[in-house]
């Protein structure tokens, strides 16, 4: 009798360890998946643009001398810079025009799709070691920006939309495969940003207990608005609206990726995950965010945050929803281009 | 027991055909290594209270005394008795000693961070700044002074496509603090090299912070917008600079 006990008791005691094997197999499973990269391609474009946009830009309003250079070299303080700049040498207007000048290439070698590995990792270290020299013109988008290079750096993300594609296959587009666990980190990325975000924002106006008056009051801050704001006050409730929608949408976006979860594992069926794929919740979620990221470029000055941020949307979808959206736009354009020769319209360019 | 893998039949790779040990072992180690990138990204995301926010001086700004006096009014009316100062020090004592647990945490994952660029800094409009400023540049020609640069101006934008960059937006919000005072007088000295170049007859350069408190919507609409305050002036001589 007793050994048949202690054959069970050892079973039981083994079930946790076969429950956590399985679960790790699944886990191993999805981060062995291979997906077209269609949406990695549009990440990176997304990307390389923006960099070019946060870099040219200070290049363009000669900005370069007084953000980054130390005082001994056109700056206006004391400057010393992360490892990078002090094993080249400090903030030198050499050392300094370097790096502006190998993220810029980086950035340009970014958008249109070629040596993507190696351009994102200089441009990663090229723009931590800017970023981190004069913190006190250092922005939000920042960091953002060298987390979104690093996962360009994971990332086989030039095997279509790009002059690689275009070289190695003569079209721009392919369906090779690449892998789809770059395509997470993005997502996880983009979810930690807006959870945590509205995890900080502690400010009592952000609450119903403050009216929901932060949207209103931080675009009376004359840093960050492009012009007077005084107008508002006659859509106040407008912006009160918007307060709630954005604190609630920031801090419930973990939201998301259960939605994509229970769409991905759709097979298995279950009561939650049918009502839960019935819900249109990541069209909702992104909706709400495009709205808000260009509200904030209409009417604040916040550099290419909007832009970058952006650029993590088109991994929301998986490649082969981005194809058969394209596919749609290019049939309903082309199906009214078709009405307009019936009609004797002359056709449109594009 | 057997570890197997279920690949989807869609997003199946092809197999090689005699797999090396360390070619098995890898969708393991990746799926580790993947794994601890995710754990870092969240714990070095954790909101804490590093920098500027453990400044026992900026806790004393005006907009956080007035965010302070609005929490103690509405935690007493929920019957949690409490009163700004007693709120100040409680959240002080609890911000300080989280902030110091979570640098422990982060301590594995810190290079990680540092060198390789994760780092996971949001804060993003924690609050709105109800006691901001505004940079006033004035010159003096002939014994008279007058504006050149006032931010968000349309009259006086001179050098406007520096000062409206992001970038110095960002320096010039720092610098309306007290905290700042040594960078806002190394930008002032900046400002008057250029100064001096762009008008060769000015004899001096007149550099301020002129605070407010943001308008109500209610004040806006009854037209009584509140005074602006003068702020660390700056006056510097241009002769020397030339």
């Amino acid at each position: 009798m007793s050994e048949p006990q202690g054959r069970a008791s050892s079973r039981r005691s083994f079930r946790p360890w076969t429950r956590l094997a399985s679960w790790w197999c699944g886990w191993v499973a999805l981060m062995s998946r291979r997906e077209p990269g269609t949406s990695l391609a549009l990440f990176r474009i997304v990307t390389g643009a923006s960099l070019l946009y946060a870099l040219g830009s200070v290049v363009a309003a000669d900005l370069v001398p007084l953000l980054w250079l130390d005082v001994e070299h056109g700056g206006y303080r004391s400057l010393k810079g992360g490892w990078l700049v002090q094993a080249l040498g400090g903030a030198t207007p050499a050392v300094v025009g370097s790096l502006v000048g190998s993220s810029l290439i980086a950035g340009l070698l970014l958008t249109v799709g070629v040596c993507t590995r190696p351009a994102a990792l200089v441009a990663t270290q090229g723009m931590l070691a800017l970023t981190t020299l004069n913190i006190h013109g250092r922005s939000s988008y920042d960091p953002l920006l060298v987390n979104s290079l690093w996962l360009l750096v994971l990332a086989d993300c030039s095997a279509t939309l790009s002059l690689r594609c275009r070289l190695r296959h003569g079209r721009w587009t392919s369906d090779r495969l690449v892998a789809a666990w770059p395509r997470y980190l993005v997502i996880v990325q983009l979810v930690v940003l807006y959870t945590f975000t509205g995890l900080h924002k502690i400010s009592i106006h952000w609450t119903p207990a403050g009216g929901f008056s932060a949207l209103y009051y931080i675009l009376q801050q004359p840093s960050w608005q492009r012009g007077d704001m005084t107008w508002l006050a006659s859509v106040y409730p407008l912006t009160q609206l918007g307060t709630a929608v954005t604190w609630l949408w920031e801090l419930t976006w973990p939201v998301v990726p259960f939605a994509l979860w229970m769409r991905t594992t759709a097979d298995r069926g279950g009561r939650v995950r049918s009502l839960v794929n019935r819900l249109p919740i990541r069209a909702v979620y992104v909706s709400i965010g495009l709205v808000m990221h260009t509200m904030i470029t209409v009417l604040m000055v916040v550099g290419p945050f909007s832009w970058i941020t952006m650029a993590y949307y088109p991994c929301l979808f998986r490649p082969h929803e981005l194809q058969e959206g394209w596919r749609r736009v290019v049939a309903r354009a082309g199906s009214r281009s078709a009405v307009r020769a019936d009609r004797g319209e002359p056709a449109s360019p594009l | 027991m057997r570890l197997s893998l279920r690949v989807t039949e869609e997003s199946r790779a092809d197999p090689p055909s005699n797999p090396s040990r360390w070619a098995r072992a890898w969708p393991h180690v990746r799926a580790l290594l993947i794994a601890m990138h995710i754990v870092a990204v969240v714990v070095l995301a954790i909101p804490d209270a590093g920098g500027v926010a453990l400044s026992r001086s900026a806790w004393k700004n005006p907009t956080v005394q007035a965010e302070l006096e609005a929490w103690a009014q509405r935690l007493s009316a929920l019957g949690l008795k409490t009163d700004a100062a007693t709120l100040e020090h409680d959240v002080f004592e609890v911000a300080r000693s989280w902030t110091e647990g979570l640098a422990w945490l982060r301590a594995p994952v810190r290079p990680y961070a540092d060198y390789l660029g994760v780092r996971q800094t949001w804060r993003m409009f924690v609050a709105p700044h109800r006691h901001p400023a505004k940079l006033h540049v004035e010159i003096e020609q002939d014994g008279q002074w007058r504006p050149i640069q006032v931010a968000r101006s349309h009259e006086y934008r001179w050098r406007s496509h520096q000062f409206d960059h992001a970038r110095v937006r960002s320096m010039l919000f720092r610098y309306g603090w007290k905290r700042y005072r040594r960078s806002y007088r190394a930008f002032a000295e900046w400002i008057a090299w250029r100064v001096a170049e762009d008008f060769p007859a000015a004899s001096r350069v007149r550099i301020k912070m002129v605070g407010f408190r943001t308008p109500t919507p209610q004040e806006v609409r009854s037209g009584a917008i509140p005074e602006g305050e003068v702020r660390q002036t700056i006056v510097l001589p241009l002769e020397d600079r030339r």
